[in-house]
């Protein structure tokens, strides 16, 4: 039989050249031919991404800073990694281990040092295995066939080729159910992996099932469970952090986010998080520090998206910087604003009305007929709201407060929408829409029950 | 007293490095000349292992690390325990036999559990005459790990205990599941007609 690795491409990521040549030595060793070196992780992430091999052995120190599981969760933010990709993550550290139990993406699999290469093969034997054991439901997964991707797991539930994957069938099973909307399904199968033991991922996704499905209270106890017995579990801050903003609470969300953030100075994600919340808290500092940090070093091309700007322009409105939020709106090419989805021209058509009036005003005004019918998402209503106070059309500013306060997500963006009324001299029609609001949702609600 | 331990913890993780680099080096060498540097080779990852075991027996001590559980394919952990040891056995003519009847996932801590069944398997491979086996089955509605050989068994019972012992002892209790903890037990019952050693995880 032909060596099956003799025709994969390895790459061997680590930052110290002697561990480099040791890495290539026991890859040859198990028949591979074509072992290519990154020295750090932007070097990695550049080889990945213009000839993504067969197979990466990866330090989990890489130095700068830096570590593996950094590069595994940016490699499958940006969809870098296919799932027919081995990932290996080399360590000398025992303590990865307890990395592994409390991250929600984990690598194949990761062998510490020093180890043999008859290890090495014997652990990436294990891997081919599985993902040939899942690779029709990786096709359909990839499809966005969940129907297809369903049936396939539970035919491997089922037989006895699956034993061996009894946990991560259920968990492939929860994770296609909530990419397929179904949130309630997933939180059963969530569940029935912790019948069997107690895994915080697994506690975690029944948090974030039952978010999605708006049962916030008992989300908010899940997650606390969580992040109390597993305070490692820096996704599951991030997800009771969320919790807590649609609860209202974004006083709450932010702490939690603060005090991650300085542990994972370099996750961009969370920094945006963090910049929403304290957007919400009325930190307005936070949010411009946050998101000055994601657009000047969230290098990944096409990390930092138009909405990123906006989130920017949003925090130093907030803190009447008007001059500098005119630039950073400006610095939008016209070509980029036009292929922006209707809630994000309306959010910079009112920032921009708000921070340069006689640029941005008549394009406000061009917008209003839309912003007055048309379904919006909160973040871009609590825009167009602040910039209808600000030029004082109440019609366009009682509209939007009514509909934020319809909203499923009136809790989240209540305190900041009676700010803005209050900043105008309006609490007592904020309090008006506010009783209209509550009353016609006590009357839907007896139409409903 | 966590700097200490860091400082204990970063020499331990260079060292681990460096073995590997050894480790290596000698890969090289049997490539290049077509020898057998299996021995030398066990012998440095049983030194990497002792650091190790030395680390986690001082946390686990102190009661400052939790258990890192996975689920874990049973029979691959076989695997690896007959892959480290068989070699350095059948150096001493003993054989090492595999019987793994537990065919699930289960839920547990991999790396210490490995180490603490290779241990056990090195320990018994001092006494045998001709036969190690590990087996794992499932018994009480847990996972029952045996090493068993056929030596003289245990001068005393409870044997007087080193650190692999001690933290077999602790890791086997700190594995709950449904409100049932691990325990181990040791006794000269086995049907090799040494000594046995029994791990059972709930």
């Amino acid at each position: 039989m032909s060596n099956p690795y003799a025709k994969k491409r390895f790459l061997v990521i680590d930052d110290m050249p002697t561990a480099r040549d040791a890495l290539r030595t026991v890859a040859q060793n198990i028949g591979a031919f074509a072992v290519e070196f990154a020295a750090n992780y932007q070097d990695a992430l550049y080889r990945i991404r213009n000839n993504a091999p067969d197979i990466i052995l990866c330090d989990y120190m890489l130095g700068e800073g830096r570590s593996g599981q950094q590069l595994l969760e940016e490699l499958r933010r940006f969809n870098l990694l296919a799932d027919e990709t081995i990932f290996m993550m080399v360590t000398g550290e025992q303590s990865y281990e307890q990395v592994v139990s409390a991250v929600e993406l984990v690598p194949d699999d990761y062998i510490i040092k020093p180890f043999s290469p008859d290890k090495l093969l014997l652990r990436l034997d294990r891997i081919v295995a599985k993902k040939e054991f899942f690779k029709d439901y990786y096709q359909a997964k990839r499809k966005q066939e969940f129907e297809q991707a369903l049936a396939l797991l539970a035919k491997k539930r089922d037989s006895e080729a699956g034993r061996p994957y009894r946990f991560e069938i259920l968990r492939q099973q929860a994770e296609t159910e909530m990419a397929s909307g179904d949130a309630k399904t997933a939180e059963e199968t969530y569940r029935t992996i912790l019948n069997n033991y107690e895994f915080p991922w697994a506690r975690a996704g029944v948090a974030r099932s039952l978010h999605k499905q708006e049962r916030l209270t008992e989300a908010r106890e899940e997650i606390e469970r969580v992040v109390s017995s597993t305070p490692t579990f820096f996704d599951a801050a991030d997800l009771k952090a969320s919790i807590c903003m649609a609860q209202g609470e974004a006083e709450e969300a932010q702490r939690v986010l603060d005090e991650v953030a300085k542990k994972t100075p370099r996750n961009y994600l969370r920094k945006r998080l963090l910049a929403e919340a304290a957007t919400l808290n009325g930190d307005d500092e936070t949010a411009r520090a946050a998101m000055s940090d994601v657009i000047a070093n969230d290098t990944m091309p096409g990390a930092v998206q138009p909405e990123d700007r906006l989130a920017l322009a949003r925090s130093q409105v907030n803190a009447n910087d008007l001059i500098t939020a005119e630039k950073t709106l400006v610095s939008l090419k016209e070509s980029e604003l036009q292929n922006l989805s209707l809630d994000l021209q309306a959010s910079y058509a009112a920032l921009l009305a708000i921070s340069s009036p006689g640029r941005g005003k008549p394009r406000f005004a061009g917008l209003r007929p839309a912003l007055m019918s048309a379904a919006l998402e909160s973040s871009s209503r609590l825009d167009i709201l602040r910039a209808a106070l600000t030029h004082g059309d109440h019609e366009l500013a009682d509209y939007q407060a009514e509909m934020l306060m319809e909203a499923d997500d009136a809790k989240k963006t209540f305190s900041s929408t009676r700010k803005l009324y209050s900043l105008h001299g309006r609490e007592m029609d904020f309090r008006n829409i506010q009783k209209q609001a509550a009353l016609a949702r006590i009357k839907h609600d007896a139409q409903a029950g | 007293m966590q700097q200490l331990l860091d400082i204990l913890a970063s020499g331990i993780h260079d060292a681990k490095n460096q073995l590997f680099q050894t480790e290596s080096t000698l890969v090289e060498a049997e490539t290049k000349h077509g020898i057998d540097l299996g021995e030398a080779r066990y012998a440095i990852e049983a030194a990497a292992q002792r650091l190790s075991r030395t680390l986690t027996a001082y946390h686990l001590g102190r009661h400052d690390q939790a258990l890192a559980v996975v689920p874990s394919v049973v029979c691959d952990l076989c695997d690896e325990v007959a892959l480290a040891q068989r070699h350095h056995l059948a150096a001493a003519q003993i054989k090492l036999e595999i019987d793994c009847q537990a065919f699930d996932e289960w839920p547990l801590d991999r790396d210490l559990l490995t180490d603490i069944l290779n241990n056990a398997v090195q320990n018994a491979g001092r006494f045998a005459k001709s036969c190690v086996r590990l087996s794992a089955t499932l018994e009480d509605g847990g996972l029952m790990l045996c090493v068993e050989d056929d030596g003289p068994g245990y001068a005393e019972l409870p044997p007087a205990g080193g650190t692999g012992l001690k933290l077999a002892e602790t890791l086997a209790e700190l594995h709950t599941r449904h409100g049932r903890h691990g325990h181990l037990h040791l006794d000269n019952g086995s049907a090799l007609g040494g000594a046995r050693f029994a791990l059972w995880l709930p």
